[in-house]
């Protein structure tokens, strides 16, 4: 089965790390949707089916708390799953975002199989057959 | 504390570039800014605020080659495709994600907060400014640690 996942972080080179690890993950088939804060990517929503979001917190104009909360006041978004990348790993801080709705949490640095991990949890095992072989053997599982 | 954080810092750069850019490190000696070699005209610097119980901030100072380099790695984009947004964000994430992960082993009654990290230059530094060197394969980066 393919997904849509939006990748949210003002950090270009990690939005790349990002794909790279879910190609790898046999999530290469899906659609991946790439926004640098919470208000892009609620833009980008409104027009683009979403099954999962893997967000930052701390971004410019609008961070990932207040993304999280900003999609959980809204009926059409409420029931996406989030993911949390996030390099603060402190227990209040990711005690926000759980209470705040997010399925997942996972802190930087992280392996490819932290983010696995939990986007199977949420989305159920990748079909492999979808996966696009792009050579890089460092994230392979 | 700045020596507790410091040992932090220290033991996360080198579980970062490992897991994250696959470049081992060694621990260097401390250098003035002006014998360091940070002070040439490629070197590429970082800066990144915290607050909580001691607020400050850390600099990361590296060469552009060995910049280069780290960005090929994470991102696994070859070089010669890697624009300077590539490279800047690359250093942001380094110190962003070295910084996150020793803030959040120190032990203190209030938790961190860290900042937006940005790109900054070290020509109006004063040359005795003091840097942890860290040393890779290829190239010397270098850390400060001020603490307010």
């Amino acid at each position: 089965m393919l997904y849509s996942i939006m990748i949210v972080d003002d950090s270009l080179p990690m939005r790349a790390v990002i794909k790279r690890t879910l190609k790898a993950a046999g999530y290469g088939g899906s659609h991946l949707l790439e926004a640098a804060n919470g208000e892009e990517a609620l833009a980008l929503m409104k027009n683009s089916w979403v099954d999962l979001v893997i967000t930052d917190y701390n971004m410019p104009v609008m961070d990932g708390l207040a993304f999280v909360n900003a999609m959980k006041e809204q009926e059409l978004f409420q029931d996406i799953p989030v993911v949390v990348v996030s390099t603060e790993g402190n227990q209040s801080r990711i005690d926000e975002f759980m209470n705040a709705g997010a399925a997942g949490y996972v802190t930087k640095p992280f392996t490819a199989e932290a983010i696995r991990d939990v986007i199977v949890t949420i989305l159920g095992e990748a079909d492999y057959e979808d996966t696009i072989d792009d050579g890089d053997d460092d994230f392979d599982f | 504390m700045k020596t507790q954080l410091m040992t932090e810092m220290m033991t996360s750069i080198s579980e970062v570039m490992e897991t994250m850019f696959f470049l081992p490190v060694e621990f260097g000696q401390t250098a003035a800014l002006s014998r360091s070699g940070l002070d040439a005209p490629d070197i590429m610097a970082c800066r990144l605020s915290f607050s909580g119980d001691v607020s400050g901030h850390v600099i990361l100072a590296a060469p552009e080659t060995l910049v280069l380099e780290m960005a090929e790695n994470f991102m696994g984009e070859p070089q010669d495709q890697l624009t300077p947004e590539h490279l800047s964000g690359t250093l942001k994430e380094l110190l962003n994600m070295v910084c996150g992960n020793a803030l959040r082993s120190t032990q203190t009654k209030n938790p961190f907060a860290l900042g937006i990290p940005e790109i900054v230059g070290l020509s109006k530094m004063p040359a005795e400014s003091q840097f942890h060197m860290v040393d890779t394969d290829m190239a010397k980066l270098g850390m400060l640690l001020h603490t307010d």
